[in-house]
């Protein structure tokens, strides 16, 4: 049987169809639908975990007892979870393992472009990278089979475009394995030295016999066009970007990127005039074969950064002199105006991030949909790098301003979901040498649900869906940990919400907000939508600032002056542009 | 039939779902087919683009500059937007229900209603106003139904297969009228 299937719903499948047992993940684009997937499949155990290294540590103890496991996460994701993944990959695999990184050439929607083949290398993993929803779906099988095969733990490196392109994926039934249970055995399991060193001869050892297998292994393919002199070492998507070209060139396909075969490369390095390596991000092949002696030749055609496309791999072949005439002349795209995203008609978001930008305090961001408020249209607010970052942030800089003189205040924006993945350490920091003349103004963004990603559970959900089993109390967290300044607040009432933010930023002291609006659009509000009274507007153009679909300026008959507008068909009737007009123009409708 | 059908559109206005009925309709006609649409940041209101490439052999989701046959623009700012992927003389299938990005509702740049008038130069539209026609089908939702309905009509796939695979992607409820408006789609041109 077959059916199309996304890269993210093959991986799902492929694990289902190899008994896998324990999975775990924390979303993030592009792998959030796996574990989506997986939800949907009985004799799974799977799960959102409240962050990667829970996740990870889930799918470890799943491993350590014999059964087969899969984790997965975003490519940044892997970086949470490194510490337990560097010391668990010294113990030789029990159960079947595999971490599934999600790449994002192009950073369509993360922020960075970090190429996490290094991070598999660096932790002794073979690397997987597909570049169809089939191998993803055939990837995962033999991941896990070799997993067990050469007790090590595997990585499947894929690309945000392979996790959403979709094709079709020929299915196979569920082969129901047995967990091998866990056996006591401090010296495999217990990582400390003298158990560690010899670990690490384990480990080499490892390696060079998956490099040995990767020799003649199906997943590697090689495709030999007769009297070619050009040998091209590819993999994923690049394999089928590159056959949109048709070209007499012979082609080294790896499904596995890590350990790739010395023996194997250099048999081909005595065939081939030419060895081009195409890959997108890092020259992470490149680099490979080049420590193994191959003189081949790969970024200095092809970008280090964004995504190759068939045009480009087409320029960088023409620069190479591997052919002389081109069929496409470049990727040109239309010239015009911008479409960046923005907060949802009726995001509880938006009255916070306007009271803060009339507030005009240094705001400390963070990861989530609230991120879109550094954003053009807001700039309201001024740092964003990493999940759960803001908190720490936040303290540090008010410490360097209150070594420095500086009185004014500093704001922190968290959401719940990055709160729990890893705020809650830096809040837990707070209160460790608190000096009189700090001001803090933490403001938690509780929507209780993960929504950037598409409204996924997380440890607050429980507040609005009675489905769901963790309804963890921030503010009783919080109030345990010893902050006691914590109020919270329904920003829908703006005024009140303005009055609250802006007293906390005139206080001294470490201040806590935390708004309960939910997500709008996993909870959508449905009230009678607001209209304009152009008689009345002033054309002052505090709505339009708010920056909701549906307000902008327009021409009214018999009116000269532009004045403002709500389109009735996109409004869900949240009522805070009516609360910040100053002269009560934004009527509801009945 | 080697057909490269692309979709562009607003965040929140059902591509991904569109996408998916197209490449399956597709595959049970017995096609080779592979998909691509950009989720994530884009969700919010931003911009989005899919693309379904069918035939007897398909290596790349991805459709090469000026290989587009089809283009179906859920919003027509964002059909000019990715007009470039388009063949001189392909089919563009355009909703004409506006949606304003953030520098047009910030007044900072017009809405480029001219540029996207010259679409009509080099491809052939259809223009189409698919939430009336979803309406007069009885659910606005089904707007994207419509669409679909005219590119079947571009296509040569039976339309009992479109109806079949809409049947099973749509709630069970909105069946009826998703029927209902792919007809109006489809007999629209």
């Amino acid at each position: 049987m077959k059916a199309v299937l996304t890269g993210n719903q093959a991986i799902a499948r492929g694990f289902y169809e190899a008994g896998g047992l324990v999975a775990a993940s924390y979303p993030g684009s592009p792998t959030v639908e796996i574990m989506e997937t997986l939800k949907g499949y009985d004799g799974i155990y799977a799960e959102f975990s409240p962050n990667e290294k829970v996740a990870l540590e889930v799918a470890i103890g799943g491993s350590l007892y014999g059964s087969r496991a899969m984790v997965s996460m975003k490519h940044v994701g892997v970086n949470i979870a490194m510490d337990p993944l560097m010391t668990f990959t010294q113990s030789p695999i029990n159960g079947g393992f595999v971490l599934v990184s999600g790449d994002d050439p192009g950073m369509a929607s993360s922020q960075n472009e970090q190429d996490n083949r290094i991070i598999g290398r660096f932790a002794n993993m073979g690397i997987f990278y597909p570049g169809s929803s089939q191998e993803a779906k055939d990837f995962i099988k033999i991941a896990l089979e070799l997993s067990e095969r050469f007790k090590t733990p595997m990585m499947m490196d894929i690309t945000s475009r392979v996790c959403h392109s979709r094709g079709v994926v020929e299915l196979g039934e569920r082969e129901e394995i047995k967990a091998k249970g866990f056996t006591r055995d401090q010296e495999k399991y217990t990582m400390l030295p003298p158990n560690t060193f010899k670990a690490q001869y384990f480990m080499k050892e490892r390696i060079k016999e998956l490099e040995e297998y990767a020799y003649d292994a199906s997943f590697n393919i090689l495709e030999e066009v007769e009297g070619a002199d050009t040998l091209i070492v590819t993999s994923g998507l690049m394999y089928y970007n590159l056959k949109e070209l048709n070209l007499p060139v012979s082609i080294y396909k790896l499904g596995m990127v890590y350990p790739i075969s010395t023996r194997r490369m250099k048999e081909l390095s005595q065939k081939y005039k030419n060895i081009i390596v195409l890959e997108e991000m890092m020259p992470f092949i490149e680099n490979e074969l080049k420590l193994k002696g191959i003189d081949c030749k790969g970024k200095e055609y092809f970008s280090f950064t964004g995504e190759l496309f068939t045009e480009d791999i087409e320029e960088g072949l023409y620069k190479a002199g591997v052919i002389q005439e081109r069929k496409y002349k470049g990727r040109d795209t239309v010239k015009t105006v911008a479409r960046p995203p923005m907060f949802c008609s009726g995001c509880p978001h938006r009255p916070v991030f306007d009271i803060l930008k009339k507030l005009n305090v240094t705001v400390i961001g963070d990861i989530g949909c609230y991120s879109m408020s550094v954003l053009p249209a807001w700039k309201a607010s001024h740092v964003m790098y990493s999940m759960g970052a803001t908190v720490g942030i936040t303290k540090g800089m008010n410490k360097a301003m209150r070594k420095s003189g500086d009185k004014k205040p500093i704001v922190s924006i968290i959401g719940d979901g990055t709160f729990f993945h890893s705020g809650l350490p830096g809040f837990i920091d707070l209160i460790h040498q608190v000096d009189e003349e700090d001001n803090m103004t933490f403001i938690i963004l509780n929507n209780s649900t993960t929504a950037m990603t598409g409204g996924q559970h997380n440890a607050a959900s429980g507040r609005f869906n009675n489905k769901d089993d963790m309804q963890v109390d921030i503010k009783s967290l919080l109030n345990a940990m010893g902050i006691e300044n914590i109020q919270e607040v329904d920003q829908f009432e703006y005024k009140k919400a303005r009055d609250i933010i802006r007293q906390a930023t005139r206080e001294k002291g470490i201040s806590v907000i935390i708004t309960t609006r939910p997500c709008a659009l996993k909870y959508k509000i449905k009230e009678p939508h607001f209209y304009v009274d152009p008689e009345i507007c002033i054309s002052c153009r505090t709505c339009v600032k708010v920056n909701c679909p549906p307000i902008r300026m327009k021409k009214y008959e018999g009116i000269d002056e532009l004045k403002s507008s709500i389109d009735p068909e996109e409004c869900v009737g949240c009522s805070v542009c009516s609360q910040v007009c100053p002269v009560g123009a934004i009527k509801r409708s009945q | 039939m080697n057909k490269n059908i692309i979709l562009a559109g607003v965040g929140g206005q059902g591509l991904v779902l569109a996408t998916k009925i197209i490449s399956e309709t597709a595959f049970r006609a017995g096609l080779e087919v592979k998909t691509n649409d950009v989720i994530g940041l884009s969700q919010r209101g931003g911009m989005v683009w899919g693309s379904v490439r069918m035939g007897e052999k398909v290596y790349s989701p991805n459709i090469p500059a000026k290989e587009g046959d089809i283009l179906v623009g859920l919003e027509p700012l964002e059909a000019f937007r990715w007009s470039h992927l388009m063949k001189d003389g392909g089919h563009i299938i355009l909703n004409t229900k506006e949606v304003y990005p953030t520098p047009v509702l910030l007044e900072e740049v017009d809405y480029p209603h001219e540029e996207i008038e010259g679409l009509e130069n080099r491809y052939k539209v259809v223009k189409i106003n698919a939430r009336e026609e979803a309406k007069e089908a009885g659910n606005i939702k089904a707007a994207n139904t419509v669409l679909i309905g005219m590119l079947a009509k571009l296509l040569t796939i039976p339309n009992s297969i479109w109806e079949e695979t809409i049947r099973d992607n749509v709630p069970p409820k909105a069946i009826d009228v998703n029927i209902q408006a792919f007809y109006r789609g489809y007999n629209y041109l």
